[in-house]
């Protein structure tokens, strides 16, 4: 028998074999796997390859599960899941890839199969039902939860789960959490509620729209309120469109596709007015430029994607850009940068946030190795796959410079996985956003701040 | 041994093999987990494996081997599994033992120049390891970010680097092995290279996997060039270029590299992630690298600079600085994965030829294009005559795999009817051991499968890699045997 008649010969992986074993609606793209050569270049980039060394756990595995089960030898069941859901979506191997194989929309396309064939059921089903479906997407009740975890901190509450040892029954990734949650403040959209243009100090250079994200709104509102400050110091007239909610990256990171979709026609027409929009978290950022990759099926909604996504700016990409007064102040720290997997793989952005830093007097750089290498954050990955995640930051920790005094970087969950980092393994570096160090250089040039 | 976790399967052999490795997650043996182990870098047929096992040190893989070769379990070994011939393919339902989870850097010794890995270990790694006091690794395979430094023995890897520097087998001095009986044996002492008796490290080397599976490896470390400058030349035809190949050598120059790609190569290079700019309407681009000590090194430029001009180049430049020179490297290493941007699959065959003879082969081998319909790109370590061309087809058109097959299988063939051979750097696998018959006659096959049998008496170890298939051969024997007794 020949090589071919031995290979034709063979029982597929799975009993049936029809011609795909995809759902009908919203499958994955075959032009994005014909792309793939299967040549191991991705291998090296992926964090849960290094942690694991099984094929089925890195870019190019998966690439190959994702066309097997078109190919019908492979149904989408558990063993296709677990793969697919292992994914810390960081998009390391688009970087390494020679032949630019989306593999990050291929898996986000493969996550919304799997949730159609198996829906979340049980524990999982109703929490991430809450989050993804009742929270996230409405304002008011994120807004409200930021309330509660605000009245948990002040009321002594906070004190009293960790005195009482109630802590001791939580599972331990949410105890790291709560451990380093941020101070909770006002959001900004709160503040601006009534107020949604806000004025640049100066003269106005440019009109900006600034989406605020809804983790970023609720516990990092300082960061939001340290944006805009830079935005306005800069020339920028900045505008909150009342409509915006949250981006959507975190379902489509779950599959649940359809909600995604839901959430970006609401951006797009929340911000059809605006020229630019300015985002400060990586992670949105990336979501609001593949908004097109959700309406393969609707030409119209395509193309109004297109248009969207054109318009949107990280914010180090957008001072970089259109230029920034540099900071007088002296702000006399060590400091390393990490690159978000959705500036740096997902956005190209890497040299922008690292020149903002320098531009500040006094701040000496220290290179981190590997600084483009997930945290584990990954959207609510750290909740979903505690185990995973726990493994990738702990390699990422290794990298962190004994000493440094700070970390910067672009995006709110790394900024909470991080800070989980540096306290689970004995560090003590400040855990800072860069255009917070900017707003902090030029608040202590007026003369305010403490830094 | 860890304590085992429990596992699934009823299949006894499964459990005893779980036992070994401590079970978990170091066994996979579902039907659906082991389909991305179906194939390696060779993507065109496709077999699923018994199991995969992932041992963590030596005694774990002997006592795997044992296991297999007491059960007549047929098993392989597999590192990153970026291999072109499809050498850890398990073409007999193998149990694949994947080295990756032995990935340490054992030990450094600058003063003797060698380090000490696991086979697991990524070859790129090496050289990032040991860069900051000055010296590196230097067969360079262009998948060194990832492939495995044991699969590099195995196959005895080349790179662009080797036409000054050698191939793998130069740079091992010392391997220990498990036989495939599980016995463990060290070749070589304390990292002295050229012991006395026969070179069981070179016959080892390249030895695809079916003599034994090597555990560790001492390899030799070199100090970093003082000088390199790094040129790109751009031809308006490839008997221009290929002639400046020629001439450079010929001028006395080592080049550290000397590499060329075609029209079609370019198209994929320049689709693909890491372009630089290759002008689209040429037909051929030249990378040239030289190294050494600083003294001589910008004579040696000038004379390149020289004999490209005199051969019609359209445009050399040299490298201004290590950022260009990596862009430059960048986009031709990741040359193959490239393909991936104008087509959805290639074949990359690995021939060898006498270097004069580039022009004639690359004329041969258009017209293998033109008559099977196949576009065909030329990547080429023109230095050392080992020519890559990349067969670019459709796995779901109908008929395109047997089609690619016959047209890799053609270009070899004018590979070796020129004087040159079916593989360079890449193995024989399983991709190309009918072609060993271009080069090798049938006594010649026979005489080096019974140094197999030698090694791997059951042949239970990576069988049907590396020579045709037996039925001939063993009736070449019998007849051999005949011929003797009587």
């Amino acid at each position: 028998m020949s090589l071919r008649e031995m290979d034709l010969n063979q029982d597929p992986a799975c009993a049936t074999q029809s011609l795909s074993n995809y759902l009908p609606k919203d499958h994955p793209d075959e032009n994005k796997w014909a792309d793939c050569v299967h040549c191991g270049m991705c291998l090296e980039s992926c964090p849960t390859y290094e942690i694991t060394g099984q094929e089925q756990h890195s870019p190019r595995g998966r690439v190959h599960l994702i066309k097997s089960v078109a190919e019908g030898k492979l149904e989408l069941n558990q063993f296709f899941s677990e793969p697919v859901f292992a994914c810390l979506d960081c998009r390391a191997c688009t970087t390494a890839c020679p032949a630019d194989v989306d593999v990050g929309g291929l898996i986000e396309e493969a996550r919304g199969q799997v949730r159609q064939a198996i829906p979340l059921t049980g524990w999982q089903g109703a929490v991430s039902k809450l989050f993804l479906k009742g929270i996230f997407p409405k304002q008011t009740r994120l807004n409200k939860l930021g309330g509660l975890l605000k009245f948990y901190q002040k009321s002594g509450m906070q004190t009293a789960v960790r005195k009482t040892g109630l802590i001791k029954i939580m599972p331990d990734h949410l105890v790291e959490m709560e451990s380093i949650m941020p101070e909770i403040k006002q959001p900004v959209r709160e503040k601006y509620k009534n107020q949604t243009v806000i004025p640049a100090k100066g003269e106005t250079k440019q009109e900006v729209a600034f989406l605020t994200g809804c983790i970023m709104d609720v516990m990092f509102s300082d960061i939001n309120e340290a944006t805009i400050n830079v935005l306005t110091r800069n020339g920028n007239e900045v505008t909150i469109p009342k409509n915006q909610g949250c981006c959507g990256a975190l379902h489509v990171h779950a599959g649940d596709r359809d909600t995604g979709r839901k959430l970006a026609k609401q951006n797009i027409e929340a911000f059809k007015d605006a020229d630019k929009v300015i985002v400060n978290a990586a992670g949105c950022g990336c979501m609001l430029k593949e908004y097109p990759e959700l309406f393969p099926d609707e030409p119209e909604w395509h193309e109004k994607a297109e248009e969207f996504s054109k318009k949107v700016e990280d914010i180090s990409k957008h001072l970089h850009d259109t230029g920034y007064e540099k900071p007088k102040a002296e702000i006399n720290k060590r400091i390393t940068y990490h690159d978000a997997c959705h500036l740096a793989h997902g956005q190209g952005i890497r040299q922008e946030p690292r020149d903002i830093l320098l531009d500040i007097p006094g701040v000496e750089m220290v290179h981190m190795p590997n600084s483009d290498r997930c945290c584990g954050s990954a959207g609510i990955y750290n909740i979903t796959n505690p185990e995973m995640a726990g493994a990738v930051l702990e390699n990422k920790m290794a990298n962190v410079p004994d000493d440094v005094e700070m970390i910067s970087m672009g995006n709110p969950g790394c900024m909470l996985q991080m800070a989980i980092g540096v306290q689970k393994y004995g560090r003590n570096q400040q855990i800072v956003h860069t255009v917070q160090l900017l707003d902090w250089a030029y608040q202590k040039e007026d003369g305010k701040g403490d830094l | 041994m860890a304590a085992v976790k429990a596992i699934k399967s009823k299949d006894k052999h499964i459990q005893q093999l779980a036992a070994i490795v401590g079970g978990g997650r170091s066994i996979l043996y579902q039907k659906e987990d082991l389909l991305a182990y179906d194939c390696d870098g060779f993507t065109i047929h496709k077999h699923l494996p018994k199991a995969v096992v992932f041992p963590k040190d030596t005694q774990e893989v002997a006592a795997l081997v044992k296991y297999c070769h007491e059960h007549d379990l047929p098993f392989l070994a597999r590192g990153a599994g970026t291999g072109l011939s499809g050498g850890a393919i398990p073409l007999n339902e193998e149990v694949i033992i994947s080295m990756v989870r032995m990935k340490r850097l054992l030990s450094v010794d600058m003063e003797n120049r060698r380090a000490v890995v696991e086979p697991g270990f990524v070859n790129l790694k090496l050289t990032n390891s040991i860069s900051d006091k000055g010296y590196y690794y230097a067969p360079d395979p262009s998948s060194q970010y990832c492939c495995t430094i044991g699969g590099n023995v195995a196959e005895n890897a080349g790179g662009a680097h080797c036409l000054k520097y050698g191939v793998t087998t130069n740079h091992i001095l010392g391997l220990e092995v498990v036989m495939p009986n599980g016995d463990i044996i060290e070749i070589g002492k304390d990292g002295v290279a050229d012991e006395p008796g026969y070179d069981l490290l070179g016959l080892i080397t390249g030895s695809e996997g079916t003599l034994g599976i090597v555990t560790k490896i001492v390899v030799r470390i070199l100090k970093n060039p003082e000088a390199k400058q790094t040129v790109l030349a751009y031809f308006d035809k490839v008997s221009d270029g290929s002639q400046a190949v020629s001439d450079i050598i010929s001028s006395g120059i080592v080049p550290a590299a000397l590499e060329m790609m075609d029209k079609t190569a370019i198209e994929g290079v320049e689709a693909a992630a890491f372009p630089v700019g290759h002008p689209k309407d040429i037909d051929a681009v030249l990378l040239i690298e030289v190294d050494g000590i600083s003294a001589g090194i910008d004579e040696q430029i000038d004379e390149i600079l020289k004999v490209c001009r005199n051969r019609n180049v359209r445009e050399v430049k040299v490298a201004q600085d290590e950022a260009e020179r990596g862009r430059w490297w960048a986009n031709r290493k990741t040359g193959f994965g490239a393909m991936g941007a104008i087509s959805p699959d290639y074949l990359v065959q690995d021939g060898v030829i006498p270097r004069s003879k580039l022009p004639v082969v690359l004329d041969r081998i258009n017209q293998i294009s033109n008559e099977s319909g196949l576009r065909i790109a030329n990547i080429f370590h023109a230095g050392d005559g080992n020519l890559h061309p990349l067969v670019l087809f459709d796995a779901r058109v109908p008929g395109e795999i047997e089609k690619a097959l016959e047209a890799g299988s053609a270009c070899l063939k004018v590979c070796a009817d020129v004087g040159g051979t079916i593989t360079g750097e890449h193995g024989v696998g399983i991709e190309k051991r009918e072609e060993m018959r271009f080069v090798f006659t049938e006594e010649e096959i026979a005489a080096q499968t019974d140094v197999r049998e030698v090694f791997n008496p059951k042949n239970l170890l990576n069988a049907g890699k590396l020579f045709p298939s037996p039925g001939r051969c063993v009736e070449v024997k019998k007849e051999m045997k005949a011929s003797v007794t009587s």
